[in-house]
């Protein structure tokens, strides 16, 4: 236990540096500064006061920013180590091909969540700095920000396994802003198609990653108040319950993958 | 590869950005200028300026319904003087507010999540000073298309009636005419903002609807004269004449 935590933390070291010395948060940042600035000084009309305009837009980059970063991070697992071929280093020493996998994972997360807490951080900042305050329900859009942040890297690992890395970051993309925007209608486009597409919709609208779960930025912009306790525990095991099946395919992915 | 075929490369380059250049100048001048509007917005968009506003006036009515995304046209088609009341219009809702689709006979559980992720408690309405976060929206929405003269009549009418700024409202009549000279809608609301039921200045008032009055029978002279739409403009236009001449006597 004591030798996979030390592995672990190794892992998690890596992706951390790797993720902060390539200074994508910080290109981010400052492409988010570009948008923001301007449309901060914006009067419309020359009347003054409004403000859910700048936190919507801000939590929409938020949550761009964030899904850029996971699926990158997820992709950069293994494909690099399989091309310099410094999988083989790492796998003589004495750890499994899972335990390899899990470790990577964390890491990678990790490094997620922390330019994800970064980005929290800017936007908290901005709200105080325009006057305005913590709202109730930040705790909970973070939480369940960080879960699908999670679920994305977990998506993005899953793919970089099976297919090339253009088609796993276009997929993974395709997928997730898919199910983020349209997910809680897929049952209402079904009821206008013929039956064979309707079951494919319906089967996309029950296996696909439910991206909009998480999603809290109306809660936060227009002051809704927090989700219910039980709702939020569902959706949390629901990330959970998403990213271990994902990762296990992951484990078969990599554990028949020839080196 | 050696010199001369360099040479011979570079020739072809030369020759061919040659034709490509005379080609395009030549079909340039012919080609129609169909990009109506003015600016890059115009150039760039061209007609999905008119989608881009519809969504963003779209956004505002989200807005005004606290965030949720109603699905039904409340700003758009509006009629201020049918159902306004202290808020934008006079609905109905249901009671549950479910706005995820049709009823299913089993248990989606997907769906209830959501409806209780995405769903606040309590429907709000924007009212008062804070129908101002609804601006930058319809800012944005006659920006792309300052020809949406619903987008522009419904800015002015959440400037005069809901945030209550005469200034404002007519700040932002003043740019629809600016891009949609004697539109007849912009015209009445500048009269009813400077009318103001009554209190206001008449003289001004009554120009600005007699404006209206004009506008309008030019444009069913134009298009017809059993435009509906265009008849109600005029005779609401000139309904508000007939009363200012009524005050008048009476006074």
């Amino acid at each position: 236990m004591k030798l996979f935590a030390r592995q672990t933390c190794a892992l998690v070291k890596l992706s951390f540096i790797e993720l902060w010395r390539r200074n994508d948060i910080f290109a981010l940042v400052l492409l988010g500064l570009a948008l923001m600035v301007p449309l901060s000084m914006a009067t419309p009309f020359g009347a003054d006061g409004a403000s859910r305009y700048l936190d919507e837009m801000a939590l929409l980059l938020v949550w761009g920013f964030s899904l850029f970063i996971a699926l990158g991070a997820g992709q950069r697992l293994f494909p690099p180590e399989f091309e310099s071929r410094t999988i083989y280093p790492l796998l003589a020493k004495p750890i499994s091909r899972g335990r390899l996998l899990v470790g990577k994972y964390i890491g990678a997360v990790a490094a997620s969540w922390s330019a994800l807490a970064f980005f929290y951080v800017l936007f908290v900042a901005s709200v105080l700095v325009r006057g305005g305050g913590f709202p109730s329900e930040m705790p909970q859009a973070i939480v369940l920000h960080f879960a699908f942040v999670a679920l994305a890297v977990a998506v993005s690992l899953l793919g970089s396994l099976i297919v090339t890395a253009s088609a796993n970051l276009s997929l993974s993309a395709i997928v997730l802003v898919g199910m983020f925007f349209f997910g809680r209608r897929l049952p209402e486009y079904a009821e206008g198609l013929n039956p064979a597409l309707s079951w494919v919709v319906k089967t996309i609208y029950a296996i696909a990653p439910h991206a909009e779960f998480f999603d809290m930025r109306q809660r936060l912009v227009h002051g809704w108040g927090a989700v219910d306790g039980g709702v939020f525990v569902v959706v949390l095991a629901y990330a959970v319950v998403y990213i271990a099946i994902l990762l296990s395919l992951a484990s078969f992915a990599l554990g028949r993958k020839r080196l | 590869m050696n010199a001369v075929g360099r040479v011979l490369v570079t020739l072809c380059g030369i020759a061919l950005v040659w034709c490509l250049v005379g080609f395009c100048s030549r079909d340039v001048e012919r080609m129609p200028q169909v990009v109506k509007g003015e600016g890059a917005l115009a150039v760039a968009f061209g007609d999905a300026r008119e989608t881009i506003s519809q969504a963003c006036v779209h956004k505002a009515d989200s807005y005004f319904h606290g965030g949720i995304d109603m699905e039904c046209d409340h700003l758009g088609g509006h009629h201020h003087d049918d159902n306004c009341k202290d808020g934008f219009h006079e609905h109905d809702h249901d009671e549950d507010h479910d706005h995820d689709g049709a009823e299913h006979d089993f248990f989606d559980p997907w769906r209830w999540i959501n409806s209780h992720v995405r769903a606040p408690d309590v429907h709000r309405h924007l009212g008062g000073g804070e129908a101002v976060e609804m601006m930058p929206w319809f800012w944005a929405s006659v920006k792309a298309d300052p020809h949406n003269i619903e987008a522009w009549t419904t800015t002015w009418y959440i400037a005069n009636n809901m945030i209550k700024d005469k200034g404002l409202a007519l700040r932002v009549v003043a740019e629809g005419l600016e891009k949609n000279p004697d539109d007849p809608e912009l015209l009445i609301c500048r009269g009813r903002t400077i009318y103001d039921n009554g209190r206001g200045e008449f003289a001004a008032a009554r120009e600005a609807f007699s404006a209206a009055v004009a506008s309008a029978g030019r444009m069913l002279q134009r298009v017809g004269s059993s435009d509906e739409h265009i008849l109600q403009i005029r005779d609401f236009a000139q309904a508000y004449l007939d009363e200012m001449a009524k005050r008048g006597a009476r006074q």
